[in-house]
This record gives C-alpha cells, structure tokens and sequence, in this order.
C-alpha cells in the first residue's frame, strides 16, 4: 500500500510545531517528501544487492530479498517498444524508464526470447563468432543513450509492438494539493494533483524521519537535524544488520 | 503435462482435420510449440507464397509443399498453387476459393515429412538444452550466479561439434555413383570421412582403402621455367597448372601392377597358376593394404574433393562421413541419452575460464563431464545383450574370414 501523504505531512508538522520550533510550507513539504522518497527508492537497490550477498532465509514474512523484490515490483513496467523504421534498427526508450531491466522479442507466436544485454564492444565481437552470431533466436542489443540497437532488427512495420520492454519507473513526484480554508489556512485536497508516496507504506517511518531531518535544516533547529537523524540510523541498520 | 503434444493421428498419419469450419478460407493447424493443447512438431512449408496471381493461383516460391488441403466433406483436394502458409507459427494454411461453412478440413502432411518427424522424440533441440541450462544452471545461489548467453550459446554449439565427432551417433552417407573425372566433391557438411566403400550387385559394401602414401594430390601446381623457377602472371602472382600431372598419372594407372593382380599365367602376379592354392596370399613382399581389388581414394583438398583410382570408374560408391552438427538447423539435435553430458560439457567449459570459481568446484566438474561422457557413450554404443550373445557364439567356431 502507498503512504498517504497527508499522514505524512500531519505528522511532521506536529512534530515541528511542538514547542512552536517552526513550519515547513506545502511547497517546501512536496520538496522534501519527493526528495525524501527517492532516497528511500534509490536505497531499495543497493539493500537488494546486500541482501542477495548474505542469503536469503526460509520466512515468509521476514525474508529481506523478498520484501526489497516487493517493493521494487511496485514499480515495474512492461511495455512495447516500437522499432524507427526510418533509423533502421535505433529504438527510443521512454523518459520515465530509471533502470532497465529485460527487452523480449516476440517472433510470431513463438515463446518471446529475450535480447542479451551487450556492452557495443561485446556486440562488435558476438556478430564475428560464427557460433554465437546474433539470431532471431537469440537476439542481442546494445544500449546507447536512451536508444537501443538491435541486431538482428526487424524493422519492417509488422515488427512494430515485436519488442516488450521491461524496466523499473521512477516513482512520481509527491504533491500535498491543497486548498485556501476561510482564514486563509491550508485545506489537503485529494483532488489531482495530489500524489501520494508510491513507496511501500512499511517505510512511513522512515520517511517521516527523513521529511524531519531534512526540516531541521530547513528551519535550522539542529535538535531535530540530530533526533531525526539518529532515529534515521537505528533504523538503518536495524534493517540492514 | 506430458512432453509429447502430437495425437497419434498426427504422429503416425500425419492428418489433422479442423471443422466445422466458422472461417472458410483461413484454418490453423496448429504447431505443438506454439500451443498449451494438440499441434503437429512440423512446421507447414508451402511451395507457393504471396502475390495471388490474376489467374487465381498463388506465386511459387519454393520447390515442394510438405502438406496437402482436403475438403472431407466434399472429398475434394486443394490445389498446391491454392494454398499458402499465412503464418508459420501457427501453421496457419489460406486457401484462395473457400469452402463452405461447416465443413470439415483435413491437413495431411507428405511422406517425406512424416518421415522427418518420426523417431523425433527420442532427441532434443538445441533452443531447449539452451533454456534449460539457463534455468537450472545460473542464477542466485546457483554455481553460475551471472553467466552471458552468448557464452553458453557458445560453449553448447562447441559441445555439439566435440560430440558429434565421437560420441553423437550421426554419421551421415551419400550415395554416389563414380564418374570418368574419378573425382566426387566432398559433402558441403563433412569434416572427416568414417567409411567409402564401393556397393557391389548385392547391395554389400566393400571398403574403399586411402591412398597410402601411394600417389598424391598436390596442392598446388607451379608452372616452372626452364631453370625450375615458378613464373608469376602480369599481378605478381605464381601462374598454376590446370591439372595436376601426378594425378593424371595416378588416373591412368593400370591397378594390377600395384595389387599383383595379373593375369593367372604373368608368373609375377600372386595369382600365378604355380603358386595358385599353395600360398595363396602368401607371396614375398606382398603388402595387403595396397594387395586388394577395392581400389584407393584421396581427399584432394586442392579441388576439394574425394579422388578414386580408375579401377572404381561407374562404380556406385557410399560416403560416410561425419559433420559437427551444426550445418544445417536440423542437425543442431542432441540424443536425449546424451542430454546429461551436454549439461556438464557446457558447465565445466564456462566455469573452465571463469576466475571466480574455485579449483575445487573446477576439479568437481571436469570429473562429472567425463563421467557423463562416458555415460552416454556407452548409452549411444547401443549395446544389447542378445546382440552380444549372438557375437560371443561366434568364439566356438573354427574358421574365420
């Protein structure tokens, strides 16, 4: 489940506000909760990689590989991809792709295949071998830019939608929307733009302690900069030990 | 869900029958490896292909169809220019004049195909050794954790060539008759010949012996000047001979004069009347690789081709030769009493060049891919035990050819 990101910013500001120490604005709360939920995003990976190096447990509820691969598979995307029939084999990646995971050509109606991921030097030496010479079978690609090339391309229009491209979305952008009360206070609306956190709702923690820290700075209490960080760090390895 | 996908129609008849028909032009045949239910494992080939033609009929575009279309319910037959493969991984057939709603439509796959098909089970492809290798052999926590596929593409093709050459039951054979050249050229798919032996009014084969050393085949012929320079052409290159002068020798040869085998009354022959059933095959000298009446051929890598000396000219001859198994897709098939050993070749031949595995690991892994090897040559020897027995009978008796 996402974060409701009223929750969020509730919590916050009654955090900050006791003892009257200060106020972060809707603007300066989307800034940092958008920030805030990146890092956590970003940290997903990097934990997974951890994680897969220590061994995975027989748990069903405790098993870190799996709870990351969970949060993770929130943001994975499949798609086609359409092959420029005018750049021979070039085809343009989408803007929202953060990292890319398994492109599938699917011949007719055979089982799709999966396109090797090549770097360009590998793909220059695969096409010399005549054993491993890129095929309809298996097909390879190397990524240049936010252009992939193909070999062998099928760039006929019937190749259009041939190619299922599998990656990881970055998560949208955190907004609190709101409207002005009779006083001129601020009212959440769940009417767009409002945005929740996509994260996975076991990191709220987290990322109010993170939204937290980052306050501190904003309104330069360097009591909360130190709470909320060391409460952040607990938690950290809490998670990772 | 059990391996095999075809019915026993299919396998055995080659015939499936779609209907009653609903689309009267467009039928799908269905191929087992594109389907969860019944499909043929033959692909539909059609010799005939898009445009239509204004006369009604459809382009050729190849030498055969592997398939016939028959309307059951009118017992009519669709003519092959009529009928066109629209999509081959379905085996979906579209015929020109449609037939009526509600009839029943029979494929029936051509001799020659059924033949293909037959005893297919008994192998696996080389896409499957392939995925399944992928499954079971890499990923988290396995050996391999992070393996390119280019790389068991590769070491699986290599694995193939090494098998084929001595453990892979394929030895191949064409069947040729010897022309007044005395020269046949080598198979496109050979990498070295097992047995050329030349077929006598029985059907019964006897084996061609090399050469021996006795002639050659040059391979290449410089033309010399007359102080035995090689002359080169206007390009800086040596000018060749068209033919070979010791060839042309070796083709006119008189056989006899190498086997002895002259006339019974040329005293220096080993068939000479005097010593005719006193020393038969006994004479001084006589060498009995080169003492035979099968004659001699050479691998003339020069015009690549396989030479044979005169005595064999018109003679039909057998080639049996292996290949690598990867000439043709076809071929690329490996027997399923060999599938175990391909899973450890492949395995011990990435972690062989791979540095983060550890000798032991290493060591563990070639012992398995010789074990399984040898396994499945053993397997492929195809010894039987009443076969044996039959052989083994044999010790009792006292003479022996």
């Amino acid at each position: 489940m996402a974060i409701n990101v009223n929750t969020v910013y509730t919590t916050v500001l009654s955090i900050l506000n006791k003892e009257q120490r200060g106020y972060i604005t809707p603007y300066e709360f989307n800034q940092l909760a958008t920030q805030v939920q990146l890092e956590i995003f970003e940290s997903y990976f990097e934990n997974l990689n951890q994680q897969l190096k220590v061994g995975e447990n027989a748990s069903e509820y405790a098993n870190r590989v799996k709870l990351l691969q969970e949060k993770i598979a929130r943001f994975e995307v499949e798609e086609n991809i359409a092959v420029a029939t005018s750049e021979a084999n070039l085809s343009t990646l989408t803007d929202t792709l953060h990292r890319l995971g398994t492109i599938h050509f699917n011949n007719l109606s055979y089982l799709p295949v999966e396109i090797q991921q090549v770097t360009k030097h590998e793909f220059n030496l695969n096409r010399r071998s005549k054993l491993t010479a890129p095929s309809l079978d298996w097909p390879i690609y190397y990524k240049e830019g936010n252009k992939i090339i193909i070999e062998p391309a099928e760039t006929s229009t019937v190749a259009q939608g041939k190619y299922t491209v599998e990656y990881v979305r970055k998560p949208k952008d955190v907004v609190w929307n709101y409207t002005l009360g009779g006083v001129g206070q601020y009212l959440h609306s769940t009417a767009a733009p409002n945005q929740n956190f996509e994260i996975d709702d076991t990191d709220q923690t987290e990322v109010i302690l993170k939204i937290l820290m980052y306050s501190g700075v904003v309104i330069r209490d360097q009591e909360i900069i130190q709470a909320a960080s060391g409460a952040a760090a607990r938690q950290d390895q809490l998670q990772s030990s | 869900m059990g391996l095999i996908k075809e019915t026993n129609a299919q396998y055995y008849s080659g015939q499936t029958v779609v209907g009653p028909t609903t689309n009267t032009n467009i039928f799908s045949f269905k191929l087992a490896e594109t389907t969860s239910t019944n499909g043929f494992n033959t692909e539909l080939v059609s010799a005939y292909g898009l445009p239509l033609l204004g006369t009604g009929k459809y382009t050729r575009v190849s030498e055969t169809s592997n398939f016939t279309i028959h309307n059951l319910t009118t017992n009519t037959i669709v003519p092959e220019d009529e009928a066109i493969v629209s999509n081959v991984s379905t085996n979906e057939v579209t015929i020109v004049t449609a037939v009526a709603a509600g009839d029943f439509v029979l494929c029936q796959l051509k001799e020659n195909a059924i033949d293909a098909n037959n005893g297919s089970y008994s192998y696996v492809s080389l896409n499957d050794i392939i995925d399944n290798f992928m499954v079971a052999y890499t990923g988290q926590d396995q050996i391999l954790t992070s393996v390119k596929r280019s790389q068991v593409l590769f070491h699986a093709k290599r694995s193939i060539q090494e098998f084929s050459y001595d453990t892979f039951p394929v030895i191949k054979s064409q069947e040729l008759t010897v022309p007044p050249s005395l020269s046949v050229p080598i198979p496109q798919d050979y990498v070295n010949y097992v047995r050329i032996a030349w077929v006598d009014g029985n059907g019964i084969l006897h084996t061609i012996n090399p050469q021996y050393g006795l002639s050659a085949n040059p391979t290449e012929l410089p033309v010399q000047d007359s102080d035995g320079i090689p002359t080169q052409s206007s390009f800086g290159n040596n000018i060749n001979a068209e033919q070979s002068l010791t060839e042309k020798r070796w083709a006119n040869a008189n056989d006899a004069n190498i086997t002895g085998n002259y006339d019974p009354f040329e005293n220096q022959g080993v068939y000479d009347y005097i010593w005719w059933k006193q020393a038969y095959g006994q004479r001084y000298g006589l060498i009995p690789e080169v003492s035979n009446v099968n004659g001699w051929f050479s691998i003339n890598d020069r015009t690549g081709s396989i030479s044979l000396s005169s005595d064999l000219a018109g003679r039909l001859i057998i080639v049996k030769y292996i290949s690598d198994g990867l000439g043709y897709d076809k071929d690329m098939k490996i027997p399923k009493m060999a599938e175990e050993a391909m899973y450890m070749s492949m395995m011990y031949n990435i972690i062989a060049s791979r540095r983060d595995i550890d000798p032991g690991s290493k060591a563990f892994y070639k012992r398995e891919k010789y074990v399984k090897t040898r396994n499945a040559k053993i397997r492929l020897q195809n010894l039987k035990l009443d076969e044996i027995v039959q052989v083994f009978r044999g010790q009792s008796k006292w003479i022996k050819h």
